[in-house]
């Protein structure tokens, strides 16, 4: 049965037309042999440019159509619907990308024209050998994984466990609650920050629908949407959390002290400790890293204090295999290293703190109960210096990009400040205010006008010890003048990066990063929370630096994309999938040996056999057989064959 | 070498992009305006691994000038392995057709990630530019 | 040194007992000094094996014969076969087990070591000779041939008239055998790929490289005997012969009406080079440089060359050897993280 290829042009408004003659395409694909119906049209992908190519199919009995426009990624979809409803295959519709590989790079409009033909041609001989697939129907696994336990994790394992859904979430630290949990109070509201995210934690803690695996490490993922296997590692608390009474008998004889990482380095902790008093899981966990030995020759003194019994030396690391059929990636952000600041003393100097490290200083539960003290000699510091952009908007030295939330919490230090120490004055060096969100802009000015907040537009130069004092050497541009500020204490708002392990869990997830380290979404308009990877999904500050509020939305957008994927009974898997070609096969082993999906096997007959479920259609098998006796639907070498043909003007 | 004209001669280059990253990348060139050479054809297959030696040596018999395969950057592949892969067997391409006498320049590989609009423009800049310099490929090109 | 007699009564008895249903070993020549394959089914037949520096058959290709699927039920159905293999035909013979061509159960490997020698090269003895017409070539002591012509018998030594192969091989001893006759030996006339390393310097000083390949390639007539002489190229369909097709009942017309002609069969310099570039590629990590290639090949063409030339890239930049692991995967589905990367944009 001969082809009958349909042919759509796409203007595109002027996008397309400007540099590509859309008709004289439209004429020159008309004249292919299987090419029934050739057109063009001004915007294919609105309701009458689909009708356009709907009444095409069925008055012109097309059995295949090929729409020259933008790119796959955004419309592939969109017509392939168009076909299916039109009562052919959807993957009898092949896009040619005439606008973004094209007319938009390509300012003569007689070479865009020509190309638009050569790749409109190579898609049309393409669609000649296509087949009519259907979507292989694939069982959906009900549960859901939530990998990071800060907000972003909770408000998404909350929003999932509400609709019903079975989740699991993984954190690597010994509580959940990530930063937000160091925070003293958020702005613009100056709520606590504690009381606010403690009620969710509990919730979270509470939630039968909730597994919570805390002290855990998602090492290794396998399968697919709907169908993933993850590895997860259970490092040993060696203490038991239902036993746990929290009283702190182990830690008061634990003979180890240890700078306390959630302290940020503010306080020490014993191996033995509770990262917080609202630390949920409400337990203490032995950290075997700075522990003398768990051997009772080695000490064994937090065992024999534990009235509850709780502590248990023999617990081993654990790997669960959990099966979900969809994971989202909430691992946070840290702030850039102060070591890397050369410009404000490589984080030698003890009076010189990050944003996070001033928080604790804030937090009524924090090293010093909340008085603002100088780390270096305890004194009450009456002028103190914040520097924004600390190694941000900085392509030269550090960070190139902006990280959005310094502007609201320098402006949120500089009032806590002044509230804690009346007597203080705070200065603020900044390049601009950024300060979009709802109240934002009101609280700035508060922070001028209420609380004397001195605002110095320009950066700080050098910074050095000297009796006793920070030396800050800054300059105000709006004035022009230099300016050299004694100061007690200087608060840094260095850069968000992403957490330590991102990229990493990357790696293990398949999911891309974009250029500075952040999860990649999968499109920066319109897909916010997707990863480039089908059933994986994003939330809170791994994507981009953004504050409570974006994180909160994002995180109840994930698990909303999660519950509408899960809500299916089936899902449906791409069927371009691997093809064997048996007369031709040797059996010889090397596409079972490509195959990065275990996806081939041979069978008793010794012959390739595809497991069409695991096979994704990434044709290294096709490209590795010496004999073409394995190919992938759609994507045939005899389809490439023609496709290079074309490509290269016949 | 082949005298050059190169105000007549211009290049027949076909460009083997991977859906997931290179022909991201190339969409991305597209949606901020970056403007190169128009000679390369796109050919976006699922994955650079999915390049069989079988259609590089196809596209120099048909004609092309030069041949660009591009995927994702090692550690990156959406499918996982294929683009060692296919780095592997480029490689022993490269070599052969390189030790048989062919320009090496007229085959090139490259990594461009969905997030390197400006690198997937200067490659085909780039690449246009030597294989013009090269002038038209003859050695393979079969004359039918 | 290897006695025939041995050979012969190993042969005999492994017949005699139904060990094996065959034997595939090499035999007096009909015509001249060399010697050909033999195939014998009962003991008594075992008296025509011989053993000498003509044997330069790899007999592995005669497990190839029809076509893999009919070849291996053969085998199965009619093996176990007793094959004498050369060290690189054993190796020849790993590569099949690699590719689950064959099942190691149904061949009895009778490995025939090289020791300190070799295999001739018809034209080097020609040479060595100089006019006098070769009956019979044996191997003599103190690495010597001995060769018996119509005016007497000469020694000739034999590292002039070994074939080039030999010269450079640093496995003459069988990696595989069930039985196996000779013992290794320390030998090393010429570095390993000294063929190739010698070619390409030259020509890369003097910037012949095409040059050499269009005029070489220019006598190329298709005739597809190195095709047809190699062990590896057991293919039912070859890629780059465009009039080859596996038909079979089921094959519908539009199949092969479809049929890819990557490569015609013209003899221009675009389609010749296009079936040696391919086949040297899908023989990247499978040859064994067996050397018949290029011994059968009618107009002299080099092919170790371009053979070797992929040996050697498989083995410096992947360290990969060929033919010692039958369960090694194979050079083109592997990868290493180190692999070379610097000639990627």
């Amino acid at each position: 049965m001969a082809k009958r290829t349909g042919v759509f042009v796409c203007h595109c408004g002027s996008n397309i037309a400007a540099t590509v003659d859309c008709a004289k395409v439209a004429a020159e694909l008309g004249k292919e042999e299987t090419v029934v119906f050739s057109d063009d049209h001004v915007y294919m992908c609105s309701e009458p440019g689909q009708s356009a190519v709907a009444n095409a199919i069925k008055d012109n009995k097309l059995d295949s159509v090929v729409i020259s426009c933008c790119t796959p990624n955004l419309h592939e979809k969109t017509f392939r619907d168009v076909a299916q409803a039109a009562g052919i295959s959807g993957f009898q519709c092949e896009i040619a990308n005439i606008r973004e590989q094209c007319a938009w790079v390509h300012k003569d409009k007689a070479e865009g024209t020509e190309k638009a033909i050569k790749i409109s041609r190579s898609a049309v001989r393409r669609v000649r050998h296509n087949e009519s697939l259907e979507p292989i129907k694939i069982p959906v696994t009900r549960r859901a994984m939530v990998v990071g336990g800060g907000i972003a994790g909770i408000q998404c394992a909350l929003d999932l466990a509400n609709a019903g859904l079975d989740v699991v979430l993984v954190e690597k630290q010994a509580t959940i609650g990530g930063h937000m949990l160091q925070l003293s109070e958020t702005f613009p509201t100056l709520d606590c920050s504690q009381c606010i995210i403690s009620p969710k934690m509990v919730e979270v803690s509470k939630n039968p629908k909730v597994e919570l695996m805390v002290y855990s490490e998602v090492q290794e993922v396998s399968g697919y949407v709907g169908n993933f296997k993850v590895k997860v590692l259970k490092k040993p608390t060696y203490v038991d959390p239902e036993s746990c009474k929290i009283c702190d008998d182990c830690a008061s004889v634990c003979p180890t002290v240890v700078t306390n990482e959630y302290e940020h380095g503010l306080s020490q902790r014993r191996s033995i400790f509770i990262p917080y008093a609202q630390a949920i899981p409400a337990t203490y966990t032995l950290d075997i890293e700075h522990c003398l030995g768990l051997n009772p020759i080695a000490c064994g003194k937090c065992a024999d204090a534990c009235e509850a019994g709780a502590i248990d030396y023999d617990m081993q690391p654990k790997v669960v295999e959990v099966e979900v059929g969809a994971i989202v990636v909430a691992t946070g952000f840290k702030l850039y290293g102060q070591d890397k600041m050369h410009e404000y003393g490589y984080g030698k100097f003890p009076d010189v703190l990050d944003g996070l490290q001033f928080e604790r200083l804030l937090s009524a539960s924090g090293p010093t109960g909340g008085q603002v003290l100088r780390p270096s000699d305890h004194k009450v510091p009456k002028s103190v210096v914040f520097i924004q952009c600390a190694g941000s908007r900085d392509p030269a030295e550090h960070c190139s990009w902006c990280s959005k939330i310094c502007c609201m919490y320098t402006a949120k230090h500089a009032m806590l400040y002044k509230h804690h120490v009346p007597d203080g004055q705070s200065f603020i060096f900044y390049i601009d205010i950024r300060s979009g969100g709802k109240g934002y802009e009101e609280f700035v000015h508060r922070a001028v006008e209420q609380d004397d907040v001195m605002y110095l537009r320009g950066k700080v130069s050098r910074l050095y010890e000297e009796a006793g004092k920070l030396k800050v050497q800054g300059v105000d541009t709006i004035s022009g003048q230099l300016v050299e500020i004694d100061a007690d204490m200087v608060v840094l708002a260095l850069a968000m990066e992403p957490s330590d392990g991102t990229a990493e869990i990357a790696k293990t997830l398949k999911i891309g990063l974009d250029k500075d380290g952040f999860l990649a979404e999968g499109h920066p308009k319109l897909k916010p929370v997707e990863s480039v990877t089908a059933g994986i999904y994003l939330a809170g500050a791994a994507q981009g630096p953004k504050d409570i509020p974006e994180t909160v939305s994002q995180a109840s957008a994930a698990a909303a994309k999660v519950i509408g994927l899960l809500s299916k009974e089936t899902l449906a898997h791409a069927p371009t999938v691997a093809r064997v070609i048996p007369n031709l096969c040797t059996g010889c082993d090397m596409c079972v040996q490509a195959c990065p999906y275990d996806a081939i096997k041979l069978s008793a007959a010794g012959k390739a056999q595809v497991n069409d479920v695991l096979c994704v259609g990434c044709g290294a098998c096709s490209a590795t057989c010496l004999r073409a006796a394995i190919e992938v639907r759609n994507t045939t070498p005899r389809q490439v064959y023609d496709m290079l043909t074309a490509a290269l003007g016949g | 070498m082949v005298p050059d004209n190169s105000e007549a001669f211009q290049p027949k280059i076909v460009a083997f992009l991977c859906k997931w990253c290179s022909s991201a990348g190339s969409d991305l060139a597209g949606v901020s305006r970056m403007q190169y050479a128009s000679n390369a054809v796109p050919i976006t297959v699922n994955c650079s691994g999915g390049v069989s030696p079988l259609y590089i040596i196809s596209a120099f018999s048909k004609g092309a000038d030069g041949v660009l395969v591009s995927g994702c950057h090692p550690g990156d592949c959406h499918y996982m392995e294929g683009n060692y892969q296919a780095r592997r067997k480029i490689y022993l391409l490269q070599k052969l057709v390189t030790f048989m006498g062919v320009e090496p320049e007229r085959f090139q590989m490259s990594w461009v990630s969905a997030a390197e609009g400006a690198k997937y423009a200067k490659v085909m800049d780039e690449f246009t530019e030597q294989i013009r310099r090269l002038g038209p490929q003859t050695k393979l090109k079969a004359r039918r | 040194m290897i006695s025939i007699d041995d050979i012969r009564a190993k042969a005999k008895d492994l017949l005699d007992s139904g060990a094996v249903k065959a034997v595939i070993g090499y035999g007096r020549g009909t015509a001249g000094y060399m010697a050909r394959p033999v195939f014998l089914s009962r003991p008594e037949e075992a008296e025509e094996l011989t053993w000498d520096p003509s044997c330069v058959h790899n007999l592995a290709l005669y497990l190839t014969e029809g076509g893999k699927c009919q070849s291996s039920k053969n085998l199965a159905e009619n093996g176990p076969v007793a094959i004498f293999a050369k060290g690189c035909d054993s190796r020849g013979l790993v590569v099949l087990l690699q590719e689950n061509y064959l099942r190691r159960q149904d061949i009895h490997v009778i490995g025939l070591s090289c020791e300190d020698g070799g295999v001739l090269d018809e034209y080097k003895l020609a040479t060595a000779l100089d006019g006098r017409t070769a009956l019979h070539v044996t191997f003599a002591d103190h690495g010597d041939f001995r060769v018996t012509t119509r005016d007497g018998e000469v020694r000739v030594k034999a590292q002039e008239v070994l074939a080039d192969r030999c010269l450079e091989c640093r496995t003459a001893h069988p990696v595989i055998h069930d039985t196996l006759f000779g013992e290794a030996q320390p030998r090393a006339f010429k570095d390993p790929f000294h063929a190739l390393t010698a070619f390409e310097a030259e020509a890369k000083a003097n910037g012949t490289l095409w040059a050499f390949w269009e005029k070489t390639m220019e006598r190329c007539i298709r005739c597809y005997a190195c095709r047809s002489v190699c062990p590896m190229c057991y293919c039912d369909e070859c890629v780059v012969d465009s009039i080859q097709m596996a038909v079979a009942p089921d094959t519908t017309p539009e199949e092969k009406a479809n049929r890819i002609k990557w490569i015609e069969r013209s003899n221009t310099n675009a389609d010749t080079f296009g079936y040696h570039l391919v086949r040297a590629m899908h023989l990247a990590g499978r040859c064994v440089d067996c050397g018949e290639c290029e011994r059968v090949c009618p107009v002299n063409i080099p092919l170790r060359l371009l053979n070797t030339k992929l040996e050697k890239e498989a083995l410096d930049m992947f360290d990969y050897r060929v033919g010692f692991d039958a369960d090694k995967p194979s050079l083109v589905s592997s990868f290493n993280d180190r692999d070379p990367n610097d000639f990627i944009r």
